[in-house]
């Protein structure tokens, strides 16, 4: 007998059982069994389906802005998976990873299945009864809020929720829609304005030969990743065409180039105006730009240019020589190069290379105009968020509804955002689970997920005309006490303008009614019945618009040099690039098995935050892989893991985004760490964007580190022994390569 | 003598009775004989409704696919839909005041899903395909569909609700892939089923 009090004799007892308890419990069915299981047929079930056959359902997948056409196996009136619907010209067919991923939002274990209130510091559950008794008090005809009382604040937003929306806040009176996104396109949409007269031109990689990209991620979190992708395809096929990418830290289409250069964050355009002086050397390009211009560009010389870049100066002269000789190209500007003080300035240096090279009308022209701008799309800014956070600070809200957006916990902490939206007396929040802005609000809704509602989507990048995708529930709800998002809008608007409504008892009927009238557009001809079926079954409603007319006119007045402020802070040394996951995005799908399991492209990390350092930065500063470094911002500190990465500049750090949550989901809480919070108060200075990549850091080494846990072990060990072999690319003789 | 006569009678009553009257309606304990010479492997398993397979498909001689329509096209054969029923006992009054019917048009009225007990159930890990099966032998090989079935069902058409009668195991479907089969009823050509583990573990 050992001190223990237990002997191997009663250890192995006790193993014996526990094995043989496993065996009994075991999972799922493993034996031939007879009535433990039940069928349940249907009772009178729609004649095409078949038990055990899928049945294919044409929508719309909501996971990001793109509105790619989906289809959603369903079978026994369960979704399974989504596949892309052929019939959209967006997604062309095709779906990407966190389109598939729809099915976990579907399933997901943290739904929030009914509705909730505030008592005391918690959310305790209420019947729905209560809960629209209580809008009706506090927001209701008699409850006195009314115009700059009230605000509205959604995600990025189109279709006929819009409509609702709007017509919410109409009959309120009051002008409060703040369309908030935290990674908005709206700096490179005000660029686009001064250069092309549009918010964002159509680019055709297709035809392109050569592709100049300057931060932008086209092909993992663009405006439309999926079609950019199959574009990108075409691209590549023989003649294949040529990827330069100029970036701070490598993202996924970096990764993709043929030359990747590493230039310091916000110097981009100062890169492009070298190039664009070496360009303007070649008699067939120098009256293509005012003299103006040409003088203003001139100074640009690529001595200068590499002292401010940090970029060899013969890449300059180099990136030149690729774009006089692979014509037609296109540049396009990305979120790297845009979220700066100096960000539309940076874009309009880039695009300015588009007009010496003559693409625009070849590579770049207009999207097709939509004829409904009632639901066009709302692609929502930063500065929505700040409009609404200083109502909220100066005590003008007294009620507030939220749906769409998770501004507790995207807003950074020098915004105070959890503190002013304390300040409102009634927050109501629209969700699908209780995140960090739920848990501050007084009343918090369950809404169906996007595939158990009907709905109506514009992407903002139309490729193709002008496509409604259209969303139809793939299967019933799978709680009872969940309701559409347009079902909550109409009997809100109800309140007040019941009359104007009265026909219409449920969203469904409003959205039929609604896509009837766009019928003339569309030049159908059979019945309005059959227009609406054929409608949800192809999934698409496709409008041969006419295209948006770009201007080419590059005026002098629209290229303001860029004031790049290049200054060494020895508090403050590295610049830190919040780089944005393509599965994770602004942090809203963090809450998903499946893309917290999937290895992030470069670093195949997974379950974690990290931070990105330059291998001989952290040489320099006796960083290993694993050590817990602190970040520390003006505005906070966060510690991390550092991961050595050579596709970064070696005076950036990067933390990717989307991690840090507090309250999402049992997948999602206490993993990684939040980099919205670090961010410093720095503003584009046309647009009052939050300047993205303007926070300068320090980075100190901490005694504590721990494994990486990554996929790409035999990757960099090569097991050992030299199955691929490389050289580093600052090594290598590249002259002859491209 | 008279006892001899009586005993003969007996017999030949009996056998007529047998042969017209519902077969036991639960049958005996697991390995007891059925009707077909098979022994009862799977225990009884009590339904909501003693569905009477035997009047079905013995009496009135309808075919195992109209009701389970599913076995020529789909994975699962399909336990039919309540619309299905009531299609045609609507029209029947003769048997309208049964009990079996009776609950039948309940279950129709509260248009609520009858709870059927699954007989012949697989490992999840297991995918049987009917519609190989049925295609093959019924379609193509010309069989008669009762035979098709029983290989796997055994008699269905001899008893009320129906009870596992083979064993379904592994070993038991291997044995009948690896016999030559022929490939249609006009063919002499023959094969066997395939042995893939993919097959039926996907």
């Amino acid at each position: 007998m050992s001190e223990s009090g237990i002997n191997r004799r009663d250890f192995l007892k006790v193993l014996g059982l526990g094995g043989s308890s496993l065996a009994l419990t075991g999972c799922g069915n493993t034996d031939i069994r007879s009535g433990d299981e039940l069928i349940m047929p249907n009772v009178s079930p729609e004649d095409f389906v078949v038990p055990g056959l899928s049945v294919f359902y044409a929508s719309t997948c909501t996971q990001c802005g793109s509105a790619c056409g989906v289809m959603g196996r369903v079978r026994e009136g369960r979704v399974l998976k989504m596949e892309g619907n052929p019939q959209s010209k967006i997604s062309g067919g095709k779906i990407c990873g966190l389109g598939q991923a729809a099915v976990q939002v579907q399933y997901n274990p943290d739904r929030l299945t009914q509705p909730m209130m505030k008592v005391g510091n918690g959310l305790q559950p209420v019947s729905w009864d209560k809960a629209m008794a209580t809008l009706n008090e506090k927001v209701g005809p008699k409850s006195g809020i009314k115009g700059e009382n009230f605000a509205f604040m959604t995600g990025a937003m189109s279709g006929h929720l819009k409509v609702l929306v709007q017509n919410y806040l109409d009959s309120l009176d009051s002008k409060n829609h703040f369309a908030y996104e935290a990674l908005s396109p709206s700096i490179g949409f005000a660029a686009n304005k001064q250069v092309y007269g549009v918010d964002m031109p159509r680019l055709h990689f297709d035809k392109a030969k050569l592709i100049v990209s300057f931060g932008s991620d086209f092909l993992g979190t663009g405006a439309s990743p999926v079609h950019f992708a199959a574009e990108y395809a075409k691209f590549r096929k023989a003649p294949r065409g040529t990827l330069v990418q100029i970036e701070p830290k490598m993202t996924m289409t970096g990764a993709n180039a043929d030359r990747w250069i590493a230039i310091i964050p916000g110097t981009e355009g100062i890169f492009a105006l070298g190039v664009a002086n070496q360009l303007l050397k070649h008699s067939e390009f120098t009256n293509t730009v005012p003299a103006g211009i040409a003088s203003l560009v001139s100074k640009y010389d690529p001595e200068t240019v590499s002292q401010i870049t940090g970029v060899r100066p013969e890449l300059v002269g180099h990136v030149a020589s690729l774009l006089w000789e692979k014509t037609p190209s296109i540049v396009i500007s990305g979120a790297s190069a845009e979220g700066h003080a100096h960000g539309v300035q940076n874009a309009v240096a880039i695009q300015l290379l588009n007009k010496i090279l003559g693409n625009v009308g070849k590579t770049i022209d207009g999207q097709a105009k939509s004829p409904f701008p009632q639901i066009a799309p709302e692609a929502g800014s930063f500065s929505s968020l700040k409009a609404m956070n200083d109502a909220m600070g100066g005590g003008k809200l007294q009620a507030v509804f939220i749906h769409g957006a998770n501004p507790v916990f995207t807003a950074p902490s020098f915004m105070g955002f959890r503190d002013n939206l304390r300040k409102v007396p009634f927050k109501v929040a629209f969700v699908n689970a209780a995140d960090e802005t739920a848990q501050e609000c007084d009343l918090v809704l369950p809404i169906l997920t996007a595939v158990e509602e009907f709905g109506s989507n514009i992407a903002w990048y139309q490729p193709e005309g002008v496509e409604i995708t259209m969303q139809q529930p793939l299967m019933n709800k799978l709680y009872p006490d969940t309701r559409s998002m347009g079902d909550i809008m109409l009997d809100l608007v109800k309140q007040r303008r019941a009359d104007e409504y009265k026909n219409w008892p449920d969203f469904f009927s409003y959205l039929k009614a609604a896509v009837i009238n766009m019928k003339p557009a569309v030049k159908y001809t059979d019945t309005d019945e059959h227009f609406w079926y054929d409608t949800l079954s192809s999934g698409v409603i496709h409008i041969d618009a006419p295209q948006e007319q770009i201007g080419d006119s590059f005026a002098e007045a629209a290229l303001s040099l860029p004031e790049v402020q290049n200054v060494q802070d020895p508090k403050f040394p590295f610049y830190l690039v919040p780089s944005e996951r393509h599965y994770f995005r602004d942090g809203r799908h963090a809450n998903c098995g499946w893309l917290q399991e999937s290895p992030d492209p470069l670093t195949t990390i997974v379950w974690d935050s990290w931070v990105e350092i330059h291998p001989k930065t952290a040489a320099s500063m006796g960083i290993k892989e694993g050590d817990y470094l602190e970040i520390a911002s003006q505005n906070g500190t966060l510690k991390v893991k550092a991961y050595l990465f050579p596709g970064i500049h070696p005076d950036a750090v990067s933390i990717p985004l989307g991690q840090g949550h507090e309250s999402l989901g049992r997948f999602a809480n206490g993993v990684g760490v939040n980099p919205f919070t670090i961010l410093n108060p720095v503003f584009e200075k046309d647009t009052g964007e939050l300047a993205m990549f303007g926070t300068r850091v320090s980075v100190k080494k901490t005694s504590d580190s721990e494994i990486v846990v990554k996929d790409e072990g035999p990757v960099s060990t090569q097991m050992g022994r030299k199955l691929v072999v490389t050289l580093p690319a600052d090594v290598a003789q590249l002259s002859k390569e491209i | 003598m008279i006892h001899r006569l009586l005993a003969v009678l007996s017999f030949v009553f009996l056998c007529v009775g047998t042969a017209s009257a519902e077969p036991l309606k639960w049958g005996g304990p697991i390995g007891s004989q059925t009707s077909d010479g098979y022994n009862a492997l799977g225990p009884v398993v009590k339904q909501p409704i003693e569905f009477p397979h035997y009047r079905h498909a013995r009496d009135m001689g309808i075919s195992c696919l109209y009701c389970h329509t599913g076995a020529r096209r789909g994975y699962v054969s399909v336990i039919p839909r309540i619309d299905k029923c009531i299609g045609c006992h609507q029209n029947i009054e003769s048997v309208r005041n049964k009990p079996r019917i009776k609950k039948l048009f309940e279950y129709w009225e509260k248009k609520e899903p009858i709870p059927w007990k699954k007989v012949n159930d697989l490992p999840d890990y297991v995918r049987f395909n009917h519609e190989r099966h049925v295609q093959r032998f019924y379609f193509r090989q010309n069989r008669p569909i009762r035979e098709v079935c029983g290989y796997c069902h055994g008699d269905v058409a001899n008893m009320t609700v129906d009870r596992r009668v083979k064993s379904l195991s592994m070993g038991w479907c291997i044995s009948c892939h690896q016999k030559d089969h022929r490939e249609n009823d006009v063919s002499m050509k023959t094969s066997h089923g395939p042995y893939e583990c993919w097959q039926c573990h996907k």
